[in-house]
């Protein structure tokens, strides 16, 4: 082959693999988020990024347009994010991280048949968010709705940035996850933090969710196989700091294409679990992550 | 404390020896002892799409059946289980219909893994079991018990290959997934290509959920090939057509029954433009012929379908219709006492009864009974499939 070829084909695998990635990220900032502020794992994660497609679907179906229709699937998401905190991990789980892991998996049970009722059973296409032939690279392909994936995921880690370092809000939170008691103390309220960071999971993960419902269609169903991702994806990066959840996200989405496109595509997945593995073993605290000390 | 366990004791007889008189005085009532038929469906899980629709089929035929006499005056029981696309929730569904329930036959399940799971049971106890899934496996690992309706990939397969041949591609590049539709026809197009005068110059497969296929369609657009055989029945298929054109892939593609669904078409936009599929004549009954028996059965289904629930029906509709014309035609033959045994036999003794996906008459080699003269060949055209003329 083509030295030429070569380097499109080679060009080709990254965009897909930071493609994918970038929305991996996305649910694995919620993990972090969560994780922040619990010190648990939040396993209805993945069915927040179902619920932000499907519910955008639905607003597009019923005629609002494609920009409103997404800020409102997110809003709407991080709506049930936070009602999910307050009705049942609250009540049930009252603070110990072992429980809450337990509701979360029920609760994605339970997320999960609501969407099958509501929805239907069958897959959902949103429409590109903004339509045409794709771009071209050195040879290679772009999609547009792929430089939207890219241009979201930049944002939210942006926003979610100046929203942790300038805010109050965000300090309180930052605090929370730091030291829960001291937080209390200085009067933060520490119980509406993990509301909230339920509400900030839901939202990113239905960002994500929304994105990349125009490429590959969405359905009741997707939740459980992204949360999958997007944990791996936190546990790679080195779960608690947003930066390393991006990192575990692109990292982990360019393994699995450089697998798929070198190796054999059905290995991917295998590959990517392995590496994990691999890295729990030799950095526990993630490739990306400190010593362990500072969570945000 | 003594005297209340003693008084406890008596209401309890009392209590039986009156329940057990209300229950022969029941059935002394109702007349024939219904037919009991079970059925096994994923009415939750991947493929509660297809489970929902063969729901609502059976229920609507078995009120039919009913309300026009029944079978020689006895009522259809029809019990359903939903087995959550669960292989282990199929089984204990089949062992519970078969024990607790004591149905003489048993429809399902939907999905090709959870029909096979349930063999075991369904050996055991010498019930008749017809399939609503596609596998090839399931009549072609051959179980006299065992029968199927949809359209196999065993016809369908060789169909869709001589197209291919026919529209003058002999390189060609198969792109399936690793899960059930797509291994089992994969297995099926493997043993076939050479006889239909093609060859495979790309083998590429993917697993289901994947979202992003740009490695396989970039290796397919680096192999020379013709054409494409995209063998998938999942949401990946419409991933795969637009990534092509987004790649510059602009070879035609070809697909099996996993393309006849809204979803795909409505999934993959523009790009599904030009795909053509092989898949049962009755996705569009006009291609019987007005008139004919299997067009006039097609559309009274259709038509009572969508009274009924306000929808077309789709294939999987027509899948659990079939299995239920199959069950009710053999049971008429045997009348609504006969054992599994004998219902077995009639089953197999089906002969020219029309369904939708066409006329099965099956024998004792053959528990699938379709032949490509049942089938047809399909492109998209605006949005919307259309017979290849």
């Amino acid at each position: 082959m083509q030295c030429g070829t070569m380097v499109a084909e080679l060009l080709q695998f990254i965009i897909a693999g930071l493609k994918s990635g970038a929305v991996y990220a996305l649910v694995a900032l919620g993990f972090t988020i969560v994780f922040g502020a619990t010190g648990a794992i939040n396993f209805a994660q993945g069915e927040f990024y179902m619920l932000g497609g499907m519910t955008g679907v639905l607003l597009t179906t019923w005629g609002v347009p494609l920009p409103l229709a997404v800020v409102g699937a997110v809003m709407l998401t991080a709506v049930i994010g936070a009602a999910f905190e307050l009705v049942a991990v609250r009540p049930i789980a009252s603070g110990d991280p072992l429980r809450i892991i337990m509701v979360t998996i029920g609760g994605s049970v339970v997320l999960r048949q609501a969407a099958l009722h509501l929805f239907g059973p069958d897959e959902r296409a949103l429409r590109p968010f903004t339509a045409g032939p794709s771009l071209r690279l050195l040879g290679a392909a772009v999609e547009r709705q792929t430089l939207w994936v890219w241009a979201i995921t930049a944002m939210a880690v942006v926003v979610l940035a100046v929203v942790y370092r300038q805010t109050m809000f965000g300090k309180a939170m930052r605090a929370t996850s730091i030291r829960r008691d001291a937080a209390r103390l200085v009067g933060i309220d520490a119980s509406a933090m993990v509301t909230a960071s339920f509400g900030l999971a839901a939202a990113l993960g239905a960002l994500g969710g929304l994105v990349v419902a125009p490429l590959t269609q969405t359905a009741f169903y997707v939740g459980s196989g992204m949360g999958v991702k997007g944990f791996a994806a936190a546990i790679l990066g080195g779960l608690g700091n947003p930066v390393a959840a991006v990192g575990g996200g692109l990292i982990l989405g360019l393994l699995e294409s450089l697998t798929a496109g070198y190796l054999d595509p059905l290995y991917k997945d295998a590959v990517a679990l392995v590496v994990l593995l691999g890295v729990l073993f030799l950095r526990p605290q993630g490739l990306l992550g400190g010593r362990g000390t500072e969570k945000v | 404390m003594e005297r209340l366990s003693v008084s406890l004791v008596f209401v309890l007889l009392v209590a039986m020896l009156f329940g057990c008189a209300g229950g022969t005085k029941d059935a002394a009532d109702e007349g024939p002892k219904p037919v009991k038929i079970g059925a096994v469906l994923s009415l939750t899980g991947t493929y509660a799409g297809l489970g929902e629709a063969e729901k609502r089929a059976l229920e609507l035929e078995v009120d039919r059946i009913n309300a026009s006499g029944g079978i020689a005056g006895a009522p259809i029981e029809l019990i359903i289980e939903d087995d959550g696309t669960d292989e282990a929730k199929a089984v204990a569904a089949a062992a519970k219909l078969i024990e607790q329930d004591g149905v003489v036959a048993l429809i399902g399940a939907s999905g090709t893994g959870q029909t096979m799971a349930m063999r075991g049971d369904v050996k055991r106890a010498g019930v008749p079991q017809i399939s609503l899934a596609g596998g090839t496996v399931v009549t072609g690992e051959f179980d006299p018990l065992v029968f199927q309706t949809p359209w196999s990939n065993r016809i369908v397969v060789p169909f869709v290959l001589e197209a291919i041949n026919r529209a003058g591609h002999t390189k060609v590049a198969l792109l399936s997934d690793s899960g059930g539709y797509g291994k089992d026809g994969r297995a099926v197009i493997m043993e076939n290509v050479a006889s239909a005068g093609i060859e495979l110059v790309a083998d590429e497969t993917f697993n289901p959920g994947d979202t992003d296929l740009t490695a396989q369609l970039t290796r397919i657009k680096a192999s020379g090939a013709q054409a494409v055989l995209l063998w998938t029945a999942g949401k990946e298929a419409a991933v795969a057509v637009k990534s092509a054109r987004e790649l510059g892939l602009d070879q035609p593609f070809f697909g099996g029954s996993g393309q006849a669904r809204v979803e795909f078409i409505e999934g993959a936009g523009e790009a599904a433009e030009g795909f053509i599929f092989g898949t049962g004549k009755s996705l569009v009954p006009a291609n019987w012929g007005e008139g004919s028996v299997q067009f006039e059965t097609v559309s009274d289904f259709a038509t009572r379908f969508e009274t009924a629930y306000g929808e077309q029906p789709d294939i999987f509709a027509g899948h659990a219709f079939d299995a239920l014309t199959i069950l009710a035609d053999a049971l008429d033959r045997v009348g609504p006492d006969a054992s599994p045994q004998e219902l077995r036999d009639a089953i197999e003794a089906t002969n020219g009864v029309v369904g939708f996906g066409g006329t099965f008459t099956f024998s004792k080699t053959d528990h699938n009974g379709l032949t490509t003269d049942d089938l047809a060949l399909y492109t998209v055209e605006s949005g919307k499939w259309v017979p290849v003329k």
